[in-house]
């Protein structure tokens, strides 16, 4: 196969499978290149998507036309809803999964995706001349050929992974790395660090006795997340359980830090996540802490194993059984797998544009773990941006850019290529300072036009957004007109000539005790999205307010002509780093990390009296 | 400027000399005899080339070497340029841009220690302290929403008070940087009265002693007189206002009118009236209607006939004479108590001091009395993280942690044309 294609995919997990499909859906002939299609989107690490942040991401993506919502929804063994009590701004869902169900379901829905071709192939080497990309070449000579490539490699550039002093060269358990691709981007220029994660170990179900474990039931209504979701079950639905750890759990760590690749053996370089701490970390750090909470999850209907949540660690495997059996109700249990750390090569996301190109190679994107982040979610979002961004350079089509009061895809993405990493990232509501804009129930209403511009929603799905946002707004329009009609409800009071929206504007008054009142009815998915808009109008409205007075530097785009170097005002510090990464506006450049605000206050004298401030 | 130089001087003066030359108009004739002093960059002011003349005092010679230079390519400075310039050419950083500012507007020796006090940059220090609070309070409710299955969602009650607490802190910023615009800009203080109650010697009799600058305002009537004094390190600004008695005359009425805006504007009222005869209409009307001002009330003239007046609170009524050294340090002992609660300020403090950093903090405060109510209101509790986060924002206005853009207009504007 010498033709061009139009976009190119490295890599089948959440990132690449995205980005595949993206690209698809929008009409370009796309191949993705994997080594192994049985693996696709393999959940390898917990098997949960969705929670705080990411059930936000899962929903942006699917507003947006991506697939990890529709996989979910299908092989769900566990919803739950998130912060359920506190406010409706910050909801989520988190759903666990039948792993190989989830292998399954997206391999069929690439194989069933037209413009598509998935191949078997492990890439040692990109095709580049005078600095575009040309294509990529396998470690059995075969050539592939695009003006568009989507590097998304996961842990397995340069993957290695630990239990103990036993160190693999693999980039997932049991599959090999890729080392040729790593070398070859280093040969293009690319800077690249080491990052570490880890996993905890699996044991056999039919060996726990959750009778002496707290019981988290999963939800008894369905939660689908995909907008055009059926309310219905996968399948059964599976409880999850909670034990914890205990003296005796401690003291086998501190005993055996001698072993551990990351303390006494001092194997691991990587940077491994402060929020998703192995129990080695959470021991030594948190040494206070006499008890730390661990999940029990099930990985499937069928599946023989759960997984230990809270309870990563690469200690040596006889280590890892003995802590396992601390554990009440796990006495007896018998692992089938043990957990290890991975390490791995990203390459700094400040190399990256906000459309996920390269700033050195144009043609080339990079998104997931690459880019120095973890988590399902932020690299099936990556994978889209860039997928999408990929297609519509292939058509000649401008690229889209997600601001950060748009979709937690824009803080991430934002916060990726003018941040940079210092530890694998993960979103986090606290990442989003429009969080309360950023809502799961609104994702379709944020992002759904942008993906139908872009060319990736369909008919059938544009259609019925465009029904849900009448009725909502119908239902807004009904609720502010509307006389309550009564002067008590749900216990409070009201004048005579309170609306229905004014019922809803008290804390307590939710849509079930005002449903009655509307006329035409209304139906109680879209109700319940009235009640939180008209909830929450007064706190967007203030936000919509400081998002405009902070918007004067989003949109103040520096010009590219701009020497940074000749400020001599600016810290040297800041100069250095605006002259390499070269942020687009003011509000980036006054994101990066050592540049000031006084420097940024400088660079608004220039671009906005240009030359004439400075003769 | 080399190129000026050369066309108004025929050559560049030798760098850092005071230079004895000729200037030149563009037939090669002279103009002025003059002192130049050309400092070379990046050794000048603004770090660029820089040439400063001493011409002759008449405005013919300086209106012509103007003409002459802007004929030769100058253009006239814009206000600030030049430090404007010196802060783009790194020869001033911002903190020392706005102290220039500030210590050129520095109407007394007090006010220009303020502005050094700032220029420490300690006022940041507490402003941040407060910020981390709010930072504090803004991560619980994250910590709470992202790990929800391991962190407990913060206690209302306890939140709401340390919401509270931060309230209070910047209170206590507000007071003091109130007193730092009082010492900075001073305090007006309108000498009202009946005619012939004794304003003028009243004002004579304390500018006797205390006078600083004196000025008739714009010189537009004789009716108000603006005159100054120094208190304690803050500057009092007298104004003397016509008597007002009568309706009925036109240019009186004028006066009348001039008088009403003088006590609208004023910080305090002055109200003097003839302790030494019963209290006509007039006098009553007067302290009726400045009944809700700041107000100090001298009963003059007690040394004549004295007339006992019970009826107001004695720590705002002075009894005595104008002429009288007790009575005027019993009036000083007023204004200060009034004023500035009486205790010398200090101005060693750091305090708020820019308009942008009042501003910064008056959105604060809005901001965190919308989280309190969300805490009050029973609202869900992480509703009041948008609020806190706009607070902390704003705070970061005034620590220097956030892009202030109007600091740089407001900086460079205050500086007249040149330096």
């Amino acid at each position: 196969m010498n033709d061009d294609v139009g976009v190119l995919v490295v890599g089948g997990g959440h990132a690449g499978v995205e980005a595949a499909l993206a690209a698809a859906r929008m009409g370009v002939q796309t191949l993705l290149v994997t080594g192994d299609p049985e693996k696709i989107c393999t959940l390898a690490c917990n098997p949960s998507i969705g929670g705080s942040a990411k059930g936000q991401v899962v929903r942006e993506i699917d507003a947006l036309g991506g697939a990890m919502a529709t996989l979910a929804d299908a092989c769900s063994v566990h919803a739950r809803y998130l912060n359920e009590s506190k406010g409706p701004a910050v909801r989520a869902l988190r759903h666990l999964m039948d792993k190989p169900a989830y292998n399954r379901a997206a391999l069929r829905m690439l194989r069933s995706q037209s413009h598509l071709e998935i191949v078997c192939g492990l890439v040692e080497a990109l095709i580049v001349e005078a600095g575009e990309v040309r294509g990529v070449i396998c470690d059995d000579g075969a050539r592939y050929y695009s003006r568009k490539v989507v590097l998304a490699t996961g842990t397995f550039l340069g993957g290695k992974t630990y239990r103990g002093d036993e160190v693999r060269s693999e980039g997932r358990h049991g599959e090999s790395p890729a080392i040729g691709l790593s070398l070859a981007l280093v040969r293009a220029g690319f800077p690249t660090r080491r990052l570490k994660t880890g996993t905890p170990p699996r044991v056999d179900r039919a060996t726990v006795d959750t009778s002496r474990m707290q019981r988290q039931e999963p939800s008894r209504v369905p939660l689908p997340f995909s907008f055009d979701g059926k309310h219905t079950f996968a399948g059964e639905q599976l409880s999850c359980f909670l034990t914890d750890t205990n003296s005796r759990t401690h003291d086998l760590v501190r005993e055996n830090l001698h072993r551990s690749p990351l303390y006494g053996l001092d194997l691991i370089k990587g940077i491994g996540p402060r929020y998703c701490p192995s129990i080695e970390d959470k021991v030594v750090k948190f040494a206070h802490n006499p008890t730390h909470q661990v999940f029990i999850e099930p990985e499937g209907w069928d599946e023989p194993t759960w997984y230990v949540g809270g309870f990563s660690t690469s200690l040596p495997a006889d280590v890892q059984v003995k802590m396992l059996q601390t554990l009440p109700g796990m006495e007896d249990v018998v692992m089938l797998r043990a957990g290890y750390a991975v390490e791995y090569d990203m390459v700094p996301p400040t190399e990256l544009l906000e459309t996920l190109e390269t700033r050195r190679i144009a043609g080339l994107y990079f998104c997931g773990q690459l880019n120095g982040t973890s988590g399902y979610e932020e690299a099936a979002a990556q994978g889209l941006v860039a997928g999408m961004n990929a297609a519509l350079g292939a058509k000649g089509d401008s690229p889209v850019r997600l601001g950060r009061d748009q979709a937690y895809i824009g803080v991430m993405i934002d916060d990726l290529v003018t941040k940079g990493v210092d530890e694998p990232y993960r979103l986090l509501t606290s990442r989003a300072e429009h969080r309360i804009m950023l809502r799961h129930d609104n994702a379709d209403l944020r992002l759904t036009p942008i993906g139908r511009s872009a060319g990736l929603v369909d008919d059938r799905r544009w259609e019925a957004f465009e029904k849900r946002r009448e009725a909502i707004r119908r239902g807004i329009a009904v609720a502010s007109t509307a006389r309550l009609g009564r002067v008590e409800l749900a216990g409070q009071s009201f004048d005579a000539s309170a609306t229905i929206a004014d019922a809803l504007r008290r804390p307590n008054i939710v849509f079930d005790d005002i449903q009655a009142l509307f006329e035409p009815p209304l139906a109680s998915d879209i109700g319940e999205r009235v009640a939180v808009e008209i909830k929450l109008a007064g706190y967007v409205r203030r936000e919509e307010m400081a998002i405009s007075q902070a918007a004067r530097l989003e949109q103040a785009v520096i010009p590219p002509s701009l020497d940074f170097e000749t400020i001599l005002a600016l810290s040297r510090e800041a100069r250095e780093k605006l002259s390499r990464q070269r942020p687009r506006t003011l509000g980036s450049a006054g994101r990066i990390p050592g540049v000031t605000p006084a420097d940024v206050a400088i660079l608004t004298l220039y671009v906005r009296r240009g030359s004439d401030g400075h003769e | 400027m080399r190129t000026l130089c050369e066309r108004l001087l025929g050559n560049v003066p030798k760098p850092r000399v005071a230079t004895h030359t000729s200037i030149l108009n563009e037939d090669h004739e002279r103009i002025d005899d003059a002192l130049v002093l050309f400092f070379a960059a990046p050794h000048s002011y603004t770090g660029e080339d820089l040439a400063e003349f001493q011409v002759h005092g008449s405005p013919i010679i300086v209106r012509e070497v103007l003409r002459v230079a802007l004929k030769f390519g100058a253009r006239l400075a814009r206000p600030g340029e030049f430090t404007q310039r010196a802060f783009l050419n790194a020869k001033l950083d911002l903190h020392a841009a706005s102290a220039v500012a500030d210590i050129i507007d520095a109407e007394s020796r007090a006010a220009v220690r303020a502005a050094l006090a700032n220029l420490g940059g300690s006022l940041a220090q507490s402003v941040r302290s407060l910020r981390a609070q709010l930072v504090h309070l803004l991560e619980e409710l994250a910590a709470a929403i992202d790990y929800p299955d391991e962190v407990p969602e913060p206690h209302r009650v306890l939140f709401s008070g340390r919401i509270s607490e931060a309230l209070r802190a910047m209170d206590l910023l507000q007071r003091d940087g109130e007193r730092g615009r009082m010492i900075r800009e001073g305090l007006a203080v309108a000498i009202v009265g009946p005619p012939n109650a004794g304003k003028s010697s009243l004002l004579n009799a304390l500018l006797g002693e205390d006078r600083a600058i004196v000025s008739d305002v714009a010189g537009t009537t004789r009716d108000t007189i603006e005159e100054r004094i120094i208190l304690d390190g803050v500057a009092l600004r007298l104004i003397d206002t016509a008597g007002i008695r009568d309706h009925s005359d036109r240019i009186e009425a004028m006066g009348i009118e001039r008088s009403r805006r003088a006590i609208e504007q004023a910080d305090i009222v002055l109200l003097v009236v003839d302790g030494s005869q019963p209290l006509a209409q007039d006098g009553h009307e007067l302290l009726r209607t400045t009944d809700e001002r700041t107000r100090i009330v001298l009963w003059n003239k007690m040394d004549l006939v004295p007339h006992t007046h019970e009826d107001f609170p004695p720590e705002n009524v002075v009894y005595g004479s104008a002429h009288d050294s007790v009575t005027l340090d019993a009036l000083r002992l007023a204004l200060a108590r009034v004023g500035w609660g009486g205790q010398r300020i200090d101005v060693a403090r750091p305090h708020l001091s820019a308009a942008h950093e009042f501003s910064a903090l008056a959105q604060a405060r809005v901001a965190v009395i919308e989280a309190d109510e969300v805490c009050t209101s029973g609202e869900p509790l992480d509703l009041a993280a948008p609020a806190l986060a706009r607070a902390i924002t704003s705070l970061g206005k005034i620590t220097g942690d956030e892009v202030v853009e109007e600091l740089l207009d407001g900086i460079f504007a205050r500086f007249c044309i040149g330096k």
